[in-house]
């Protein structure tokens, strides 16, 4: 069943290229294509939202259920700060870091500290989630229930109003550019090295060691506070914190761009939920209820075909 | 808290109530479990499958007039493409659980999105076959859930002969114990996972056509179900196939008359949580076996 695939180095002249003429699409996109400015924005934050998932799930290893459960969580913090409590929607942002860290810590200390392998690992995060979504759900006073909390608009940031969907593009760019390439360098140090060794050969590490549990949980916790960023990022745009942001439906869609992407080359899901995002509105106009299938059905493809995804294949084992 | 009093008749209501609903969720998860224990394939289809076999049911129902041998189709026709499944792709993931997890979501994913498209995703019905009810205790008790009460005992039955008293059954054990050894003394593994798997979307296809005359039958149906009967699984033992019939009668039974105290909702939570504190604690469950699948 498995299929040889021709492995090449696209080289780092290659790759230099290609981020240069992202970054020129990126910022030229509003200017060229002003009506798909709303769409290219939720692109950018759920691809750092993936990118997020990439880090525990790809990167380390972990199998993780929950991821909607903390984009969730980070786009109720923020909501709720400024829509109950009245505070700075600049506050939003780091309460959703601190609360979401905070949640992942407590959730994932004892089954990382037991390691209690991965088919439980997925399981109890699964558990999570569902506990998770249904909680939104279901207390109405602090969650506003399956009304959501909402509404509220982004305010100016340096004299920039933020509420045009245009404004807010440029500042999702920057925030998620930040993040993402400070995670990417991150990674590349020694200590990105550690953590793809631990999900390589555990055993090994800490015969030499390391204190794998402990890299586990820091990656765990960090992916968990990035996944929170986006939700708190996705809340600015939408303006509303809904219960549908914790749904399994979710999860499942970021585990598929990551799957598609390539697992653990952080690069591979971030252009795969960008890449989706816009064939599922291109796709909606047409066949709404198809996207899914179609999702779907490249999917099954990627893990039976191509389990490294499309820049894991590209990348080889080299990288 | 004030528990509310209850009459004798509410109270037979209740446990009758999570009796079927116990013996839909025994029917998922002997499935699950059965796949689980010997496999080691977390199948994240088996939910699609029951979704599969209450769709067909509808659609054969329609086509055939007859409730009961609109069931016994679908459920034919689900466990054969189990079998067309576990034949071409999934058998090469069993000794990769991420990938057989990711496989069977996939999966699952396309078969939920197909029913969707094709049948869209409302929720549909189909009529009971026995619309009258039973006396009994001094209730008049809807005859069609008894009846699902009686089929899950008889499954849970014939099942638990199966694996226990047959020849079959002995090489099930074997080869979840120890593939290598079973192999060796003659046992054909392939040909048993192949039947395990089988059985098992068999048995999610039973429960999604005995549930939907009871509750309306969506796409994303057997999300719920085949959560449940995944902690259902932890709870009473992994690859247990009597751990899974206690937990799912317990998990009925709670569900049932916890919905006295509190909202449904609430419910779903505490046996979440409670699931979750086993996985961490307990997680051969109660009546798990060590050898079986670690």
């Amino acid at each position: 069943m498995n299929v040889e695939i021709p492995s090449f180095d696209i080289g780092r002249r290659a790759r230099r290229v290609l981020l240069v003429a992202a970054i020129v699409v990126a910022l030229i996109v509003p200017i060229v294509s002003p009506s798909n400015v709303s769409i290219a924005t939720e692109a950018l934050i759920v691809a750092l939202f993936a990118l997020s998932v990439d880090l525990a799930l790809g990167y380390t290893g972990l199998l993780t259920l929950a991821p909607a459960a903390f984009f969730g969580l980070g786009a109720y913090t923020l909501a709720k700060l400024v829509v109950d409590f009245e505070q700075s929607f600049w506050l939003g942002f780091p309460a959703a870091v601190v609360i979401a860290a905070l949640a992942a810590f407590v959730v994932g200390y004892v089954p990382i500290k037991r390691r209690i392998g991965n088919v439980y690992f997925a399981l109890f995060t699964l558990a999570f989630g569902t506990v998770a979504y249904d909680f939104t759900y279901v207390t109405t006073e602090i969650t506003g229930g399956s009304n959501g909390l909402g509404f509220f608009v982004p305010p100016a940031l340096f004299g920039v109003n933020l509420a045009t969907p245009m404004n807010y593009y440029y500042f999702a760019l920057v925030v998620v550019g930040v993040l993402s390439i400070g995670t990417y360098l991150l990674l590349r140090t020694d200590y990105g090295d550690i953590l793809h060794a631990t999900r390589q050969n555990e055993q090994r590490m800490r015969y030499l060691g390391y204190d794998t549990d402990r890299e586990r949980m820091i990656a765990w916790t960090f992916s968990a506070a990035l996944s929170a960023l986006s939700g708190a990022l996705y809340v600015g745009m939408v303006g509303i914190a809904s219960p549908s942001y914790l749904s399994f439906d979710r999860t499942g869609e970021v585990i598929i761009w990551v799957i598609v992407g390539g697992t653990g080359t952080l690069t591979g899901p971030f252009s795969a939920a960008i890449l989706l995002t816009f064939v599922q509105d291109a796709l909606s106009n047409v066949w709404l209820e198809g996207y899914h299938l179609l999702l779907g059905v490249l999917f099954v493809l990627f893990v039976f075909l191509l389990p490294d995804g499309i820049v894991g294949a590209l990348l080889g084992d080299d990288d | 808290m004030t528990l509310p009093l209850l009459t004798s008749e509410q109270f037979v209501t209740y446990f009758l109530n999570g009796l079927s609903r116990g013996m839909i969720i025994f029917l998922v998860a002997s499935g699950l479990s059965l796949i689980f224990g010997l496999v080691g394939l977390i199948n994240f289809a088996h939910g699609s499958m029951l979704a599969l076999g209450g769709y067909g049911t509808y659609v054969l129902v329609g086509l055939v007039g007859s409730f009961w041998a609109g069931l016994a189709v679908s459920v034919l026709a689900v466990a054969a493409l189990g079998l067309l499944l576990e034949r071409t792709v999934l058998r090469d993931l069993y000794d990769e659980p991420l990938l057989g997890f990711l496989g069977t979501f996939g999966i699952g994913l396309v078969i939920q999105e197909a029913v969707a498209v094709y049948f869209g995703s409302q929720s549909l019905t189909v009529a009971s076959p026995f619309p009258g009810s039973v006396s009994l205790g001094g209730v008049d008790y809807p005859a069609y859930r008894l009846l699902v009460i009686v089929v899950g005992a008889a499954v849970a039955l014939a099942v638990g002969a199966l694996l226990s008293r047959t020849r079959l059954g002995l090489e099930v054990h074997a080869t979840a114990n120890r593939q290598g050894t079973a192999e060796i003394l003659g046992v054909d593994t392939s040909r048993v996972f192949t039947i395990t798997f089988v059985l098992g979307t068999a048995l999610a296809a039973l429960a999604g056509a005995l549930t939907a005359p009871i509750t309306s039958i969506s796409p994303t149906v057997g999300l719920g179900y085949m959560t449940t009967a995944f902690l259902v699984v932890i709870v009473g033992g992994m690859g247990s196939f009597k751990g899974s019939l206690v937990a799912s009668l317990l998990a009925g039974q709670i569900i049932a008359f916890g919905w006295l105290v509190l909202s449904p909702t609430y419910v779903n939570i505490a046996i979440f949580v409670a699931a979750m504190v086993f996985i961490l604690y307990k997680p051969r469950g109660f009546f798990g076996k060590p050898e079986v699948f670690e």
